[in-house]
């Protein structure tokens, strides 16, 4: 580098600047007795990747300016001017081409420099003839390529599309069939060379090589981003004519390159270099209202300042008062419009002398969008029933529904595929949020983690015609021990049943503030037959809830006694109220009744309670069940269902004959709707 | 009506009575004898009036005395007694403290919707308008209205997932930017987080799904060093007062100029956030007049932080929900 510009730094003190430059400084390596950088360069910034051009920016830092390196005389007439014939069928594509002819090639080992050099940039030294073209490449960024000029056919080169079919042995030593939109370099009868990308082997330097047809050409960056992706190649060469060569340079390029073949292979130059570069672009010119770059970057910098930073970095600055006329050199492809300036001048001002300011523009209130107050408040009331949040991803694969015993035309198995999965295990969209908690649940037992009890609030992804429709869901999971230290406490408390599970959605619904929800039985085909419910809201399904099938759990590597629900989020918050109003608190006191209703197996509780409610009236206030039981006394096939029944009155204090009426509408209505038997 | 000797022994009696009751009802027992409604002292008060006045106004005194130091005797025992039987309860209700409590599992958020919630919560009180995005994107928002045609070298970086010609798993939150500033009018301060999907295998450093926080800022006079200032006000809400930041150039095709935000945590440069102030043709494209209007936008990361802020070494143990591991947050 120091060969380019001079550096008044030390090596520890240019890896702290260069990142200031943007140019982010990931290693630092001793190679003998230089140190090598290697820079992570911006996607937009292909001029940068060669030696000169980070010497450019350095230059600029330091004010100072750069010594580009020596090149050959254009020509050494010796040979007949039309040696060399290129014909570019697609200007368009393969915009400016050169080619010379170097004669008296002494192919062999490179000096030790030049092999030290490339080795420190990790290019594996081949012979003098190839590291020039590569070592041209790394200094001033333009890949070139060199033939043996005498084994291409007819002396004449072609840029055209390939016809499908034509094959050629590139310099991996692939074998590749071509297609015609594939741009290649051919001579009168046969591939030689991928444009921009790789070279075939057919006309590669050897050790017999005497005449060499250099190579450097400007390939269009899309053209070669599209053909790299489909060959399968990738290469210093196509990496660099992806993010853009500099169009100006490959003449200074490829005398660069026939004065270090002179130097280093006895070369000497045979033909006039030919440069098929039909329409050459005027370099761009941008306008620069001096105020702009304050107003944009929030501080000011001096005009004239910024005329020097501009002018180190290779544009051309004319100036009227505070307007500014940019031209921009060829190499900076990247400099498109007066913000790409401001960011130069920020860049070379400093953005370490970027103050820290306050934006002061008027805007409203912040706020939040009620579905993410919505799910936070779903996860708050999880949480506080003692469940923990997962998260898990949403890449599946349709093989994980297996287990669940879904019917083949279950919406579940409607899944939006990934067009290009990479792992097979992450092919499609996940629609439903079940299978990954039974991944969960499994890998926590796996690593004898026995109590789980979690939950996911996260989105489940469904095809609607050409769209994806996306869904949010909550799903639960429990299974093991609610409680810890737990001794001498009975396990239907201390570990997670279906009514625990079903308390937890209860408490959701509750504090959702959602009106009169409905459990009641169901089929659900990932649920035990007897111990599924579904829950339901004025007729319309928020999702279900039990323990899981047996089978399932089973397929799932799970253990018994693993209890989940599944609901619709979307469903459940249509339904939710957050903003509560106040109940007025009772003035009067309340009476407790206890009652005995013997009814029979077949009777469901929510039942009986409905005859209840509807028989209480206003003055019940509630019927808690608190005993459920079977056995003698209770006749056979029956079971006594005690209630505690709390009832009040807004305007006075029941009498006895208040509660004697109410209890009795009750105990009547029971016996006759449900030929249920009271107990005293 | 007895003698004043007889009186004494009385007294001496009941003390010692009183003294000698092991129990409550013993107690009770002894009260009841000398100091009831038909006990020995009332006895002797409706006895009074048969003296002669001198020897009534003698005695009486007297009595009235011995029911007073009586009944003082009295509730002295009882107390004592009483916590003597407390004393005996309380032992046979001993406990073996040392036993594990009664505890209810407690639920928690996972560490990664904690630190996105920590984030949003900094932002708001910035006055950043919360909203939320769809994950499933069109290349259109994700890609073109970004500045990022069909072959722009930096969708390498951000190789999508598809699922159509046209839609695909959005790779950044930016998209969310890109689709609400369309129909607004300026001014805008907005933030939206969430998921985002790379097409990267599971490694320590990398999963294919991953979450991002991106902001903007749209006005007439949004500067580069608000988009300064906001971001290290963010730093130091988020990582301490002392916290060192830095705010170096960057490239990003819909910023312009582009910078990246760092953060000195963990004894290394921790990468944050990519940022710049909108590239003037994102702004057109969404319909904002360029030459009027500026503004900002940031993304930033939330994994790879979360990871290096809770020392955890792998990114993958985020998404395996090993309960070990969340319930150490």
């Amino acid at each position: 580098m120091k060969e380019y510009v001079d550096i008044p730094q030390t090596v520890d003190e240019l890896a702290e600047r260069l990142p200031t430059l943007g140019l982010g400084t990931e290693r630092v390596e001793p190679h003998e007795s230089d140190a090598v950088f290697d820079l992570e360069l911006p996607a937009n910034r292909g001029d940068l990747m060669c030696h000169v051009g980070v010497a450019r920016e350095l230059a600029a830092a330091n004010r100072s300016a750069i010594r580009l390196p020596a090149t050959a005389p254009r020509r050494d007439r010796s040979e007949r001017a039309d040696a060399v014939h290129v014909d570019v069928r697609e200007p368009q594509l393969c915009p400016r081409f050169t080619a010379v002819l170097i004669a008296d090639v002494r192919v062999g080992p490179s000096p030790r420099w030049l092999a030290r050099r490339l080795d420190a940039c990790g290019v594996r030294s081949i012979n003098n003839v190839v590291d020039v073209t590569n070592y041209v490449m790394l200094e001033l960024g333009q890949p070139m390529h060199a033939f043996d000029y005498d084994l291409l056919q007819g002396g004449r080169l072609t840029v055209r599309f390939a016809v499908p079919g034509e094959r050629l042995t590139t310099l991996d030593g692939v074998t590749r069939v071509l297609d015609a939109r594939t741009l290649v370099v051919a001579d009168a009868t046969r591939v030689v060379s991928i444009g921009g990308i790789i070279g075939g082997t057919e006309t590669e330097i050897t050790a017999s090589t005497r005449r060499v047809l250099l190579e450097a050409a400007i390939w269009d960056p899309s053209m070669i981003r599209r053909t790299a992706m489909r060959v399968g190649v990738r290469t210093e060469s196509s990496a660099r004519f992806e993010r853009g060569v500099d169009i100006g340079g490959a003449d200074t390029a490829s005398a660069r390159a026939q004065q270090l073949l002179i130097e280093v292979a006895g070369g000497r130059i045979a033909s006039d270099m030919l440069d098929r570069y039909p329409s050459p672009q005027p370099p761009r010119q941008l306008a620069v209202h001096w105020p702009r770059v304050g107003r944009l970057l929030g501080i000011e910098v001096a005009q004239a300042q910024g005329e020097v930073m501009l002018r180190s970095l290779g544009f051309g600055v004319t100036k009227q008062g505070d307007k500014l006329t940019v031209t921009v050199p060829s190499f900076r492809r990247d400099v498109e419009r007066a913000e790409d300036l401001i960011e130069e001048v920020a860049r070379h001002h400093g953005y370490d002398r970027i103050p820290e300011a306050m934006p002061v523009e008027a805007t409203a209130q912040a706020t939040r969008a009620p579905i993410l107050d919505a799910q936070h408040a779903v996860r708050d009331v999880l949480i506080r029933t003692g469940l923990t949040e997962v998260l898990t991803v949403p890449l599946t694969t349709p093989a994980v529904l297996d287990g669940l015993r879904l019917p083949s035309d279950h919406p579940w198995r409607a899944m939006v595929p990934l067009r290009n999965p990479l792992i097979e295990d992450h092919t499609h969209l996940r629609t439903t949020l079940l299978a990954g908690l039974l991944q969960v649940a499994r890998g926590n037992i796996h690593r004898r983690v026995m109590d789980v009890l979690i939950f996911e609030v996260g989105r489940t992804f469904h095809p609607s015609g050409a769209a994806v429709l996306e869904r949010r869901g909550v799903a639960v999971l429990m299974t093991g021990r609610l409680l810890r230290g737990a001794w001498n406490t009975p396990e239907q408390v201390s570990t997670a049943t279906f009514f625990h599970l079903k308390g937890v959605v209860e408490s959701l619904v509750s504090e959702l503030r959602i009106g009169r929800t409905l459990f009641a039985p169901a089929t659900v085909p990932w649920l035990h037959p007897g111990r599924a419910a579904q829950v339901s809201m004025t007729g319309q399904p928020l999702g279900t809830l039990g323990e899981l099938h047996p089978d399932v759990a089973a397929a799932a590597e799970l253990p018994p006694g693993v209890y989940v629900a599944e609901l619709d989020l979307d469903e459940v918050l249509r339904h939710a109220v957050f903003q509560p109003q106040f109940t007025p608190l009772p003035k009067y006191p309340s009476v407790r009744r206890d009652l005995a209703v013997v009814v029979p197996d077949g009777v469901s509780a929510a039942e009986v309670e409905r005859v209840i409610e509807e028989a209480g009236g206003d003055l019940l206030e509630a019927a808690e069940l608190f005993d459920v039981y079977s056995g003698p006394p209770v006749p056979p096939g029956h079971r006594n269902l005690a209630y505690a029944l709390s009832l009040r009155s807004s305007d006075r204090t029941l009498s006895a004959s208040d509660v004697a009426a109410a209890v009795g509408r009750i105990t009547g209505a029971l016996q006759t709707k449900l030929r249920a038997t009271i107990r005293e | 009506m007895p003698s004043m000797q007889e009186l004494e022994r009385i007294h001496q009696e009941a003390v010692a009575a009183i003294e000698a009751a092991r129990t409550v009802n013993d107690l009770d027992e002894v009260k009841r004898r000398y100091l009831g409604r038909k006990g020995i002292l009332a006895q002797l008060f409706t006895e009074l009036p048969t003296l002669s006045a001198d020897q009534r106004k003698r005695v009486g005194e007297r009595l009235n005395a011995l029911q007073g130091e009586l009944t003082e005797n009295h509730g002295q025992k009882e107390a004592a007694l009483r916590q003597q039987l407390q004393a005996v309860r309380t032992q046979a209700e001993v406990l073996d403290v040392t036993l594990p409590g009664r505890r209810i599992r407690l639920g928690r958020r996972h560490v990664l919707t904690r630190t996105l919630e920590e984030m949003e919560r900094i932002f708001f009180g910035m006055g950043f308008e919360v909203v939320e995005g769809t994950e499933v994107e069109s290349d259109e928002f994700n890609f073109e209205r970004l500045n990022m045609g069909r072959d722009h070298p930096a969708r390498d970086a951000q190789d999508s997932f598809y699922l159509s010609d046209d839609l695909l798993l959005r790779t950044h939150t930016t998209v969310v930017d890109a689709r609400v500033m369309v129909g607004r009018k300026p001014p805008m301060r907005i933030l939206n987080s969430g998921r985002c999907y790379r097409r990267d295998a599971p490694d320590a450093t990398h999963m294919p799904v991953f979450h991002q926080v991106d902001g903007f800022m749209v006005g007439e006079r949004i500067t580069f060093a608000d988009l300064r200032g906001v971001l290290a006000s963010f730093v130091r809400q988020m990582f301490g007062p002392q916290a060192a930041y830095r705010f170096v150039p960057s490239y990003f095709p819909f910023t312009e100029p582009s910078a990246e935000l760092l953060v000195w945590f963990g004894n290394r440069w921790l990468e944050l956030a990519g940022s710049g102030m909108f590239h003037p043709r994102v702004l057109e494209m969404a319909g904002i007049d360029p030459t009027r209007y500026t503004a900002f936008a940031f993304g930033l990361g939330v994994d790879r932080p979360a990871m290096v802020r809770y020392g955890i070494p792998d990114i993958r143990l985020f998404w395996e929900n090993d309960l070990r591991l969340l319930e150490q947050f």
